[in-house]
C-alpha cells in the first residue's frame, strides 16, 4: 500500500511537471494561432485573447495581393521545396548505399572530408555560391528557382550519416543472395535496400522538404530585387519591417500557420516511419 | 567545298551587318534596370514608377527603352548593390545613410555638370549635404527621412506640445526609448555631438561630461513619469488606438494608422523642447533624406541618369505625393499651397530645417547605435541610476567613440 501511494505522489509530480512544460512549450504555438485570428490592427495587444476574431487577416494573404503576393511565394517555394526534395533525398540515400555497401579506395577519406565539411555552416559561403550563380547566369527570371533548388539539394551528399546508420542494419547477406541471383547493384538498391528502408526514406524526405521550405538566407542573397521569385520566409520577413508592420502583422501570423500546415501533414501522415527512422533498426 | 562555306559565312556577316544598320535608324534600343519599393510599382498605389518610366520614354524618343523593374526598399538597397554592383540596378532609391556602403563598392555615380545644377536649383542645402561626400553629389533627392510628433489635439492644446514636460502634465506621451535613433534627441539637445558637424570621423563622438550626465539623470526621472509610457513593439500605436496615450512619435510612414485612430483629432508636430535644470532644451532628430542613384556600372549613363533626374523631379514627386503621399523636398514645389496646408508636410519639413540634425553617414556612426540602445535599456530597467549616472554616460561615451566589439 505503502509503496503503491508512494508511486502514485511520484507520478503525479512528474505529470505536473510534464504538463507545465507542455503549457510554456504550446504557449508561442498558440499565441500565433490567436493572433491569426485577431481583429484588432496593429502589432501590439495589451491582451492574451482577442477582444474579436476573423479571418479576414487570412483572406488578406490571398486577396491583397499587390503589394506582397503571398499565394505567389507559396507556390515559388512549393515547388522549390518539392524538386530539392526529390534529388536531395535521392542524393542522400544513393550516398549512403554506397557508403555503406560498396568497399573502395576513398570512402574513408571521403567521410572525413564530409565530416569536417559539415562543421561549417552552410551560409559560410552563401556570397560565393551567389556568384557562381551568377556566372553560369541562374540569377535573372525563373532561373533563380533552379537556383535555389541546385543550393538546397547540391549539398546533401554530405548530410548521409544517418542514413548510412540505417543502411548498416541490413544483413549484407541478403545482397549477396541478390548478387549470385544476378542482380546488379542498381537492381539491389532499387528492388531490395529501398523497399526495406521505408523510415529512413521518410526521414530524409521530411528532413530534405523542410530545409528549403523554411530556408531565409540562401533564399534572400540570390533572389535579391526579383520580387517575383521570392520564398515565404522572404514574404514573412517583409512583413515584418517598419513600413508594413502595423498593418500586415496579424496577416503575418495567419501566414506563419500557414507555412506549418504542408509541414505538419507530412508529419502526421509519416510520423509512425519516422520514429522507426531516427532509432534505426530493421527487424529480421 | 570549302569555297563555299567561306563565302557563305562571308555572305551571312554581310547580312547580319547590314540588317544591323537598318534596325538602328535614329533610335537606340537601351535596357534599363529599376528598383523601387514595391509599393511604388503596385496597382493600388497607381504604379507610379511605371508611369514616370513611362512618362521618361515618350519625352526622350531618341531611346527606345525596354524597363526591368526590380523591388528594393531605400533601406535595402545599398545591400544589394554593395553585394553585386554589376547585376544591380542601373537606377535605384536608397536611403542616404546607406551612402557610404555604395560609396566604398564604387557603386555610386557622382551627378556633375548640367545635372548637379538642376539638382542644386531645386533643393535646400541642408537636403544637399546629406547626399554629399567630400564636395561631390551622390544623389537626386525626392523626400526628406526623419520623425516626428503625433498627438491628439484634444488632450493637449498648440501652446501645450512645445514642450514636453507640459505635455505630460497633461496627457500620456510614448516615446521609442529603447531605439537608438530616437533617443540621442534629448543628448543632442544638449550640446553632445556626433564626429562635429557630422561629417569629421576623426573629430569622434561627444556623449560624455556634466552636459550627457545631465541628460541621463533626466531621462530616468521621464521613465518613472506615469504619464510616460515606452514605445516598443507598436504599443504606442495601440495607445492611440485605445486612447491610453495622447501622443507619440514616429514618422510618415505611420501616418495612415495614426488617422485612423485618432481622426480628426489627429494633430502633427515637428519636435517638442524639454526641460532640464530650468532650461528649455530642444530636442533634435537624427534626419536624413531618400534620394535616386545611379549604378556606375550601367551601360546607359546617360540615359540612366536622366531617369534619375527625371524621377526625382517637381512633377514627380507631386505625383508621389499624391499617390503615396510621400513627402517632397523640391523647394518650389513645397511653396505651393497644397503642400503649404498639409499638415504632415509642414511637420516633416519643419523638424527637417529646425529640429534635426543630419544624421553622420561616416563610417564610425555604425559604432554609436548599441552603447546608447545598452544605456537606454539600463535605464529603462533601473540599473543606471541618478547614483551611478555619471561613470554609465561616461561608459557610453567610451563605447561609442570605440571601434566597436
Amino acid at each position: 500500500m505503502g509503496a503503491k501511494r508512494k508511486k502514485f505522489i511520484k507520478n503525479s509530480i512528474v505529470h505536473v511537471i510534464l504538463a507545465v512544460l507542455a503549457a510554456i512549450w504550446v504557449f508561442p504555438i498558440l499565441w500565433v494561432v490567436l493572433t491569426s485570428f485577431r481583429a484588432e490592427k496593429g502589432s501590439y495587444v495589451s491582451t492574451f485573447f482577442p477582444k474579436a476574431f476573423t479571418l479576414d487577416n487570412y483572406i488578406r494573404l490571398f486577396t491583397d495581393t499587390t503589394i506582397l503576393n503571398f499565394p505567389k511565394m507559396f507556390m515559388n517555394t512549393l515547388i522549390i521545396a518539392i524538386f530539392s526534395c526529390i534529388i536531395a533525398a535521392f542524393y542522400t540515400l544513393a550516398v549512403s548505399y554506397c557508403l555503406s555497401r560498396l568497399r573502395f579506395k576513398m570512402r574513408k577519406p571521403y567521410m572525413n572530408v564530409a565530416m569536417i565539411l559539415g562543421l561549417f555552416p552552410g551560409f559560410m559561403s552563401m556570397i560565393a555560391v551567389y556568384f557562381i550563380l551568377k556566372a553560369v547566369g541562374l540569377t535573372e527570371g525563373n532561373l533563380i528557382r533552379v537556383a535555389l533548388i541546385l543550393c538546397y539539394s547540391g549539398g546533401a551528399g554530405l548530410g548521409f550519416q544517418i542514413a548510412k546508420g540505417f543502411l548498416d542494419t541490413i544483413p549484407t547477406a541478403i545482397d549477396e543472395a541478390a548478387l549470385l541471383d544476378g542482380c546488379t547493384r542498381w537492381q539491389i538498391f532499387s528492388k531490395i535496400t529501398m523497399p526495406l528502408s521505408k523510415p529512413i526514406i521518410i526521414y530524409t524526405v521530411l528532413t530534405a522538404f523542410m530545409s528549403p521550405w523554411l530556408d531565409f538566407i540562401f533564399a534572400r542573397v540570390i533572389c535579391r530585387a526579383n520580387a517575383d521569385q521570392y520564398t515565404i520566409a522572404i514574404g514573412l520577413w517583409r512583413m515584418l519591417e517598419k513600413e508594413y508592420i502595423d498593418s500586415w502583422y496579424t496577416s503575418f501570423a495567419a501566414g506563419a500557420v500557414l507555412v506549418s500546415i504542408p509541414i505538419a501533414i507530412l508529419f502526421l501522415c509519416m510520423q509512425k516511419y519516422y520514429v522507426d527512422g531516427v532509432s534505426g533498426a530493421v527487424k529480421g | 567545298m570549302k569555297k563555299k562555306v567561306l563565302m557563305l559565312l562571308a555572305a551571312g556577316l554581310c547580312a547580319a551587318f547590314l540588317s544591323g544598320c537598318a534596325s538602328g535608324d535614329d533610335t537606340e534600343n537601351i535596357r534599363l534596370m529599376v528598383w523601387s519599393p514595391s509599393e511604388d510599382q503596385s496597382k493600388d498605389s497607381g504604379e507610379w514608377l511605371q508611369t514616370n518610366c513611362e512618362a521618361f520614354a515618350k519625352e526622350h524618343p531618341e531611346w527606345n527603352i525596354t524597363f526591368v523593374y526590380g523591388v528594393a526598399d531605400e533601406a535595402s538597397a545599398a545591400n544589394q548593390v554593395a553585394q553585386d554592383a554589376e547585376a544591380s540596378a542601373d537606377v535605384f532609391m536608397f536611403a542616404n545613410d546607406t551612402l557610404t556602403t555604395m560609396t566604398d563598392a564604387n557603386a555610386l555615380v557622382k551627378f556633375g555638370g548640367k545635372y548637379r545644377e538642376e539638382i542644386e536649383s531645386s533643393n535646400s542645402q541642408a537636403l544637399l549635404d546629406s547626399l554629399m561626400k567630400d564636395g561631390e553629389l551622390y544623389g537626386v533627392p525626392f523626400t526628406t527621412n526623419t520623425w516626428f510628433m503625433y498627438y491628439d489635439k484634444s488632450v493637449f492644446s498648440e501652446e501645450d506640445i512645445k514642450n514636453l514636460d507640459t505635455m505630460l502634465e497633461k496627457g500620456v506621451v510614448s516615446f521609442p526609448f529603447t531605439n537608438s535613433w530616437y533617443l540621442p534627441a534629448f543628448y543632442l539637445g544638449n550640446g553632445c555631438t556626433l564626429f562635429g558637424d557630422g561629417t569629421d570621423e576623426s573629430a569622434g563622438v561627444d556623449f560624455g561630461g556634466e552636459k550627457a550626465v545631465e541628460v541621463t539623470k533626466y531621462l530616468i526621472l521621464l521613465v518613472q513619469n506615469p504619464n510616460f509610457k515606452i514605445d516598443a513593439d507598436g504599443s504606442g500605436l495601440a495607445g492611440l488606438r485605445d486612447g491610453s496615450i495622447n501622443a507619440m512619435f514616429s514618422g510618415s510612414w505611420d501616418v495612415n494608422a495614426v488617422k485612423e485612430a485618432l481622426g480628426d483629432n489627429m494633430g502633427v508636430a515637428s519636435l517638442p523642447t524639454f526641460t532640464l535644470n530650468g532650461e528649455e532644451k530642444q530636442m533634435l532628430a537624427y534626419a536624413g533624406s531618400k534620394a535616386i542613384g545611379v549604378n556606375t556600372n550601367s551601360k546607359n549613363m546617360v540615359a540612366a541618369v536622366e531617369l534619375a533626374v527625371y524621377l526625382g523631379s517637381a512633377q514627380a514627386q507631386r505625383s508621389h505625393y499624391e499617390l503615396r503621399s510621400t513627402i517632397p523636398c523640391n523647394t518650389e514645389l513645397l511653396q505651393e499651397e497644397t503642400f503649404q496646408n498639409d499638415p504632415l508636410v509642414t511637420a516633416q519639413n519643419d523638424t527637417f530645417d529646425n529640429t534635426s540634425i543630419l544624421q553622420p553617414f561616416v563610417s564610425a556612426m555604425n559604432n554609436c547605435w548599441t552603447p546608447v540602445e545598452n544605456m537606454e535599456k539600463g535605464i529603462r530597467n533601473g540599473s543606471v541610476t541618478m547614483e551611478n549616472a555619471e561613470e554609465q554616460t561616461q561608459a557610453m561615451n567610451e563605447a561609442m567613440n570605440s571601434t566597436g566589439i
